[in-house]
C-alpha cells in the first residue's frame, strides 16, 4: 500500500490558505476518503514527528486550517452521508463524513435525496421514514455556505439563527474521532461525562485517556473562545469547538429540526443607531423569541447602496431607504399563520415606537423574498471582502480586521458605546454588522493603509480587554484559530492557557496537531 | 389605465420526490408559491400604474388557498384581486384554463393591458398567454424583455423574436408575456401587508362567470394525461482512454458534436 | 359527472396515494382510500402511484366530433427568409413515420416563400405542401401565419399538426389551438401512435424534466404538438411519387393589431464568461504560467472564452474577470473544458449550469470528475498540445 502523502507542489498552493487570507507553509498534503485512511495518515505523521493541520472547506477567517509546516490533511474529500437515524420523537439525524459541505447537505435534506449506497438496514429504514415525513432543516447557518460540517463542528460555528437554535454544538449527537497516534474514539451525547473537572475517556482499543479540565468559567454568551469546559460536562463537547487541536473528526451525527411552516423575515430601517438598539431590545423583550435579530450600521448600508448602484451582481438587492442609518433584520419562525401575522404586526408597533416607519419596512414571506433578504445580509461581508482584496493589492499587509466578540444582554449599550468611541477617536473607516440579538456585533475595520491596519489591531486588542471586563467572549463564532490566539490569552490569562495546553497533551502528547491554534506551540 | 396581472400557483420546487422503498411519488410538504415569472408580471403592472396611473387587478384560477398568493400580490401594490375557484374548474388543461381566465377577466373588465409570466415553472408550456389572448380576441406578444412605452392606444415593447431582439408595438388592449429580464420584483412593505388584508378581493365560481361548464376544467380540456413517470437519469462519467493524441481527438470530436 | 374514481374492490389500502397526493385530497377511511372532491385538482399523480390500478380519472367526452373525418399529418414549415428552420426537417422525419403507421399522408404548410423554396420539404418526404406565397408587408409573420393555418386546417382537417418549439412556434401554436378549440402539447420529446385508438401519444417533460407525462387528445382535432429543435434526427428520405405543391390564396384580414418597428441591434454576447457558449477553463494543475498561453490558443481555435479557478487569479496569472465560481462568475455554457482544475466546491458552484463538461486532470480522484460528463486522466499540457495540433490542421 502506497503512502497517501503527496508532495506539496504548486498545484496545492490553495491549501496553504483560508478566508483569513493568511498564507502558511507545508511540505506534504493528503486527501483521505475514509476513517481508515485518516488513521494511516495521522499515524504516519506521528511516527515521523510531523506536525499536522486539519482542513475542511477552508472557509474560516481565523486561520485555524492554515498550516505552519508539516502535513496538511484535507478532509474535504470525505463527502459521504453514511447513514440515517430515527430519533424516536419524529425527528431524524444523519451520519456524515466531515467533508460534507453545508450547502450540499442542505440540498440533500431539502430535496430528500441522499446517496444511500452502502447504508445498513437500520439507516435505510430510518431514511424511508424521513422521506415520508414532513420538512426538516439543519439549523446552523454560517454566512459561508460552502463550509464543511466537520469544520463547523471543529469551530462550533453559528449563524444568524443561532439566536433561537443555538450554535452547531447541540445539533451534534454523536461523533467519531481519530487521535494523532491513530487511536479512535466514539462518543454519543449523554453517555460519557467528566467527574467534576477530571475525566476518563476510553478509546476503542481499550486504552483510556485520563486528564483534568481547565478551571476557567466560560462567559454566559455565545462563545468559541478556547476549549469548552465545565464541571461534569459531556465529554463529547471537548471535541466540538476544539479548533482541530485534539483529534480529527471522522464522522458526525447531525440532528435535524422540523421546518417551521412559516419563515418570515423583516427588514426595519432607522435614521439613528440608538433607535435600532431600542427596537432590538423591544424585540428581545417580546414574550416570543425571534429566530434571528441582525444588525447593519449606516456604513454597512452605504456599502450596499454603492454596490447596488455600481455592481450588476448586486442589482437584485432590495433598495435601502434614503437617509436610513441603521437596519435591523428580524427572522420569525412559526407553524401558525395567524400567530406569526400577529407577531409581525407587533413588530410593526415596536419599530414604530422606536422611531422606524412601516412603509420603509420590507417583509419577506415567500422563499424568494427570504432569499433576497439573505442576499442582503450576505452582501455586506461579501462587499467588504471585495473592498479589502482591492486594498490588499496596494499594500499586502492589509487584511480585514473583524471582531467577533459577544457580551451579556445588559451590556449591549455599553459595548456599542465602546465601539463607537474607539472608531470615532481613531478616525478609522469601518462597517458594523452582526448578531445583535446575542450582543454579538462584527466591527469591521477597513484599513486604507498599513498604518490604519496597525492602529486597528491595537484598537481591537483594547476592545478584547474591555469585553473581557464586561464578562464577554473574545471569540463567539469564528473560533480562535491562529488569528485570535493573543486575545484568548487576554481573556483567560497565562494560567488558564497552561491548563488548556495540559488538556491538549492528553490527546496529543507530542503536540503535533493544529500547531499554533488557540495558543502558540511550546517553545515559541 | 386598467392592468391585469395573471398569476398561477406552483409547487415551491421542481424536485419530484420518490419513496426510497416503494418507489412511488411522495407529497412535497412545502408551501406553494407564485410562479416566479408571474411575480415579474405583478411587479411590471404595479410599475406601470406608478408611472402611467390606473389600477392593477391580480387574477388567478385555482383552489381556495390561492387567496393567500393573491393577497401577497395586493401587498406588493395590486389594488384588487379575483380568484376563480370552483370544482368545475379542476383538471383544466391550457385551453380550459384560458377559457376560464378569459371569462373572469371579461367579468372584471374592461382592461387595457394583460400581463402574464412567459411560462409556469411546473408545466413549462408557455401556452396560457397566447391562448388567453385568442379567447379574449386581442393581440399578444410573447417573451417581452422590456415595455418601452404605453399610451395612446398602444404599447411598445422589446421582445425576443425568432431572429433575436425586436421592437414591436401592439394596439391596446393587448396581452404580453414577460421574461425575467423585465424587472426585479419588489418586496412587500409592512404597510402593504396590512393593506392586503382589507383590499378588495372576490372569489367567483362557474355560475358567477356564466361560464359554459363544458368548456371548463376536466370536461373542457381536450388533452388528457394518460401516464406520468419519473425519467431514469443515472449519469456516469465517461473516462476517455488512450494516448494523449487519441484522448485529444475524442475531445475535439465531442466539442464538434456539442457545438454543431 | 367527471372526476376522480376509486374502485373499492381494487383498493388494498396501502396508502401510497395518500402520501403522493400533492393536494392532500386523499385519506384513508376504514382501510380504503377516499377522495375529497373539493380539494382534488385532478392532477392524476395518484393514478400512476396506485399499485393496483384502482384509481382513475373519469371524464365524459363531448360527443360530436368524428376523429375519422380528420386525416393526415401536417408539419408547419417555418420559413426564415433564406431557408426553413432546421426543426422543420426534423418534424417531417418524425411525421413521415407517424403518417406511415396511420397510412395517411404527410403534408407541410408554408407561408411567405416560393414554390422553388419548397423543394427541401418534398425531398424530406412530404406528400403535399400547402403554400401561401404571400406575406403582406403590413402584417407580422406570426398573426398572418395563424390566419393562414386556421383557414387551411378548417378546410383540410388534418388529424395531427406539428410545430417547432421555436420562439415563433411557441407563440403561434397556442394561439391557433385556442382558435380551433383543440388541445396542444408543448415541447414533446416523443411522439407515437397508439395502435388501438390511433391517437397521437405525446410525451413531454414537466417539472423541469423531473417528471415525464404522456398526453393524448382523444376527442378533439387536430391533435397539436410542439417539439424542441434537435429532439428528432433528420432521416434520409426521398421524394414521394405524386408529391405536389398546392398554392393557396391569402386570407382576407382586418388591419393588423401588431407591428414590428425595428429589429434591435443584436445585443453583444454578454461580455466575457457569463454568456459564453464555450469555455476553456484552467486551474493550478496547469503547472507553470507559460502554459496559460496554450489554453488561450485552444480557446481561440474553439471560439471559446477563457475561465479559471481562484488560485490562478490569486497568483496573478489571469485577471479577476476570468474567475469562475462562488466568488467569481457563474457560467452556463454549452461546453466547458477544464484543464488542471481539481474542483473545489466553491468552483463547482459556479459551473453547475454547464450543459457538457469535459475535465482533464492528472489526479483520477479529483472531485471535478464527479461533475464531468467526460473525464480525461492525463497531463494537461500534452492534451492541450494535441488538441491544438488537431484543430490547427482543420480547415476554418
Amino acid at each position: 500500500m502506497g503512502s497517501l502523502l503527496r508532495e506539496m507542489t504548486d498545484e496545492y498552493q490553495e491549501y496553504l490558505r483560508d478566508e483569513s487570507h493568511t498564507v502558511g507553509w507545508a511540505e506534504q498534503i493528503a486527501f483521505p476518503r475514509t476513517e481508515e485512511e485518516v488513521r494511516q495518515v495521522l499515524r504516519q505523521a506521528w511516527e515521523r514527528d510531523l506536525p499536522v493541520t486539519l482542513q475542511g472547506g477552508r472557509t474560516g477567517i481565523s486561520a485555524g486550517c492554515v498550516p505552519h509546516g508539516g502535513v496538511v490533511v484535507s478532509l474535504a474529500r470525505m463527502t459521504r452521508a453514511e447513514g440515517c437515524r430515527a430519533l424516536g420523537d419524529g425527528r431524524f439525524s444523519f451520519l456524515v463524513q466531515p467533508g460534507v459541505v453545508l450547502s450540499e447537505f442542505g440540498k440533500w435534506v431539502e430535496s430528500k435525496r441522499f446517496d444511500t449506497r452502502g447504508w445498513d438496514g437500520e439507516s435505510l429504514a430510518a431514511y424511508g421514514g424521513f422521506c415520508r415525513s414532513g420538512e426538516f432543516f439543519f439549523t446552523p447557518d454560517p454566512t459561508e455556505r460552502s463550509a464543511c460540517i466537520g469544520g463547523m463542528a471543529a469551530c462550533n460555528a453559528s449563524g444568524a439563527r443561532s439566536y433561537l437554535y443555538g450554535p452547531t454544538r447541540p445539533h451534534i449527537l454523536s461523533l467519531r474521532a481519530v487521535l494523532m497516534d491513530g487511536r479512535t474514539v466514539a462518543l454519543r451525547r449523554g453517555e460519557r461525562f467528566a467527574h467534576g473537572l477530571t475525566f476518563e475517556l476510553p478509546c476503542e482499543d481499550g486504552s483510556v485517556l485520563k486528564g483534568t479540565l481547565p478551571t476557567y468559567t466560560m462567559p454566559p454568551t455565545k462563545n468559541t473562545s478556547g476549549y469548552y469546559c465545565a464541571p461534569d460536562m459531556d465529554l463529547m463537547d471537548l471535541f466540538i469547538g476544539s479548533d482541530g487541536t485534539l483529534a480529527a473528526l471522522t464522522q458526525l451525527e447531525v440532528a435535524l429540526v422540523p421546518s417551521p411552516a412559516f419563515q418570515w423575515c423583516v427588514n426595519a430601517y432607522f435614521m439613528e443607531e440608538d433607535q435600532a438598539m431600542t427596537f432590538v431590545k423591544a424585540v428581545r423583550d417580546d414574550g416570543e423569541k425571534a429566530a434571528a435579530i441582525e444588525y447593519f450600521d449606516g456604513d454597512a448600508l452605504d456599502i450596499l447602496r454603492r454596490q447596488r448602484a455600481e455592481n450588476p451582481a448586486f442589482s437584485a438587492l432590495p433598495p435601502v431607504p434614503d437617509g436610513a442609518a441603521a437596519a435591523v433584520c428580524v427572522e420569525l419562525h412559526d407553524d401558525d399563520r395567524s400567530h406569526i401575522q400577529a407577531r409581525l404586526f407587533r413588530l410593526g408597533e415596536q419599530l414604530t415606537a422606536a422611531g422606524g416607519r412601516e412603509e420603509d419596512t420590507q417583509v419577506a414571506r415567500t422563499a424568494a423574498d427570504v432569499a433576497t433578504l439573505k442576499f442582503f445580509r450576505h452582501a455586506v461581508p461579501e462587499s467588504v471582502n471585495m473592498l479589502i482584496a482591492q486594498r490588499k493589492k496596494q499594500d499586502p499587509v492589509i487584511t480585514k480586521l473583524g471582531t467577533d466578540m459577544a457580551v451579556p444582554d445588559d451590556r449591549l449599550d455599553q459595548v456599542v458605546a465602546l465601539y463607537r468611541r474607539g472608531l470615532r477617536e481613531s478616525g478609522l473607516e469601518s462597517a458594523v454588522w452582526g448578531h445583535v440579538g446575542n450582543n454579538h456585533l462584527h466591527v469591521n475595520i477597513l484599513p486604507r493603509n498599513g498604518e490604519d491596519y496597525r492602529r486597528g489591531k491595537a484598537l481591537y486588542a483594547d476592545w478584547a480587554r474591555a469585553v473581557t471586563d464586561m464578562g464577554g467572549a473574545v471569540s463567539s463564532e469564528h473560533a480562535v484559530g491562529k488569528a485570535k490566539a493573543d486575545f484568548l490569552e487576554i481573556m483567560y490569562g497565562p494560567e488558564h492557557i497552561a491548563e488548556m495546553r495540559a488538556l491538549k497533551k492528553v490527546f496529543d502528547p507530542k503536540g503535533l496537531l493544529g500547531q499554533d491554534n488557540l495558543f502558540a506551540k511550546e517553545g515559541d | 389605465m386598467r392592468i391585469v396581472a395573471c398569476i398561477k400557483q406552483v409547487p415551491s420546487t421542481n424536485e419530484v420526490r420518490l419513496d426510497p422503498e416503494k418507489h412511488t411519488i411522495l407529497r412535497d410538504g412545502r408551501q406553494s408559491v407564485v410562479n416566479p415569472f408571474d411575480a415579474h408580471a405583478v411587479e411590471e403592472a404595479v410599475r406601470l400604474k406608478e408611472t402611467c396611473g390606473g389600477t392593477v387587478l391580480a387574477i388567478s384560477m385555482g383552489i381556495p388557498a390561492v387567496e393567500e398568493l393573491l393577497r401577497d400580490a395586493l401587498a406588493r401594490g395590486a389594488d384588487e384581486a379575483v380568484l376563480l375557484s370552483d370544482r368545475a374548474f379542476a383538471g383544466a388543461d391550457t385551453l380550459a384554463t384560458s377559457y376560464t381566465l378569459a371569462a373572469g377577466i371579461r367579468r372584471a373588465g374592461p382592461f387595457d393591458l394583460i400581463l402574464c409570466g412567459k411560462m409556469a415553472v411546473d408545466g413549462d408550456t408557455a401556452q396560457i398567454g397566447p391562448e388567453l389572448a385568442e379567447q379574449l380576441g386581442i393581440p399578444h406578444l410573447t417573451e417581452v424583455d422590456a415595455i418601452l412605452s404605453v399610451g395612446e392606444g398602444r404599447v411598445t415593447v422589446s421582445r425576443q423574436g425568432q431572429q433575436g431582439p425586436e421592437t414591436v408595438e401592439a394596439a391596446l388592449p393587448a396581452l404580453l408575456t414577460l421574461t425575467r429580464e423585465v424587472n426585479t420584483p419588489r418586496m412587500p412593505t409592512l404597510t402593504g401587508v396590512r393593506r392586503s388584508l382589507t383590499a378588495p378581493f372576490v372569489c367567483w365560481g362557474a355560475d358567477d362567470l356564466k361560464a359554459d361548464r363544458g368548456r371548463c376544467g376536466l370536461e373542457g380540456s381536450p388533452t388528457q394525461v394518460v401516464r406520468t413517470f419519473v425519467p431514469q437519469r443515472e449519469r456516469e462519467t465517461v473516462f476517455l482512454s488512450g494516448s494523449p493524441e487519441r484522448q485529444a481527438e475524442q475531445m475535439v470530436k465531442i466539442a464538434g458534436e456539442v457545438l454543431a | 359527472m367527471s372526476g376522480l374514481v376509486i374502485e373499492k374492490e381494487k383498493c388494498v389500502g396501502c396508502g401510497a396515494c395518500v402520501s403522493a397526493c400533492p393536494s392532500a385530497a386523499l385519506s384513508m377511511e376504514e382501510g380504503l382510500a377516499v377522495v375529497d372532491g373539493a380539494a382534488c385538482v385532478l392532477c392524476g399523480v395518484c393514478v400512476d402511484t396506485c399499485p393496483t390500478g384502482a384509481i382513475s380519472v373519469e371524464k365524459e367526452e363531448a360527443a360530436g366530433l368524428d376523429p375519422s373525418d380528420w386525416r393526415d399529418v401536417w408539419v408547419f414549415a417555418q420559413w426564415e427568409g433564406e431557408g426553413f428552420h432546421p426543426v422543420t426537417l426534423e418534424l417531417l422525419s418524425r411525421g413521415r413515420a407517424l403518417a406511415d403507421s396511420l397510412e395517411e399522408r404527410l403534408c407541410a404548410a408554408a407561408v411567405g416563400c416560393t414554390e422553388a423554396d419548397c423543394a427541401p420539404l418534398l425531398d424530406q418526404g412530404a406528400d403535399a405542401v400547402y403554400l401561401c406565397p404571400a406575406l403582406p408587408a403590413e402584417y407580422r409573420a406570426e398573426p398572418f401565419c395563424a390566419a393562414v393555418l386556421s383557414q387551411l386546417i378548417r378546410a383540410h382537417r388534418p388529424g395531427i399538426v406539428l410545430f417547432g418549439a421555436t420562439p415563433f412556434g411557441r407563440s403561434l401554436a397556442p394561439r391557433l389551438a385556442a382558435r380551433l378549440g383543440t388541445g396542444l402539447t408543448a415541447d414533446c420529446t416523443q411522439l407515437d401512435i397508439d395502435g388501438e385508438s390511433r391517437c397521437l401519444r405525446q410525451t413531454r417533460p414537466a417539472f423541469g424534466g423531473n417528471l415525464m407525462a404522456t398526453i393524448v387528445c382523444p376527442a378533439h382535432r387536430p391533435q397539436m404538438a410542439t417539439v424542441r429543435p434537435g429532439v428528432f434526427p433528420i432521416l434520409t428520405a426521398g421524394r414521394r411519387t405524386g408529391a405536389e405543391i398546392v398554392t393557396v390564396e391569402p386570407p382576407v384580414l382586418p388591419p393588423p393589431l401588431t407591428r414590428e418597428l425595428a429589429a434591435d441591434q443584436a445585443v453583444q454576447a454578454a461580455a466575457g464568461l457569463r454568456g459564453a457558449q464555450v469555455i476553456v477553463s484552467v486551474g493550478r494543475g496547469i503547472g507553470v504560467r507559460k502554459n496559460v498561453k496554450l489554453v488561450e490558443r485552444l480557446a481561440e481555435l474553439l471560439g471559446a472564452q477563457v475561465g479559471c479557478s481562484r488560485p490562478l487569479v490569486e497568483a496573478g496569472w489571469l485577471s479577476y474577470d476570468h474567475q469562475i465560481g462562488q466568488t467569481g462568475v457563474s457560467v452556463a455554457p454549452k461546453l466547458l473544458i477544464t484543464f488542471g482544475i481539481s474542483g473545489a466546491i466553491q468552483h463547482l458552484a459556479g459551473i453547475a449550469g454547464a450543459e457538457r463538461i469535459i475535465a482533464v486532470n492528472s489526479d483520477p480522484s479529483a472531485p471535478i470528475f464527479a461533475q464531468a460528463h467526460e473525464a480525461v486522466v492525463g497531463d494537461c499540457v500534452e492534451i492541450l498540445e494535441e488538441m491544438i495540433k488537431i484543430l490547427e490542421k482543420k480547415p476554418n
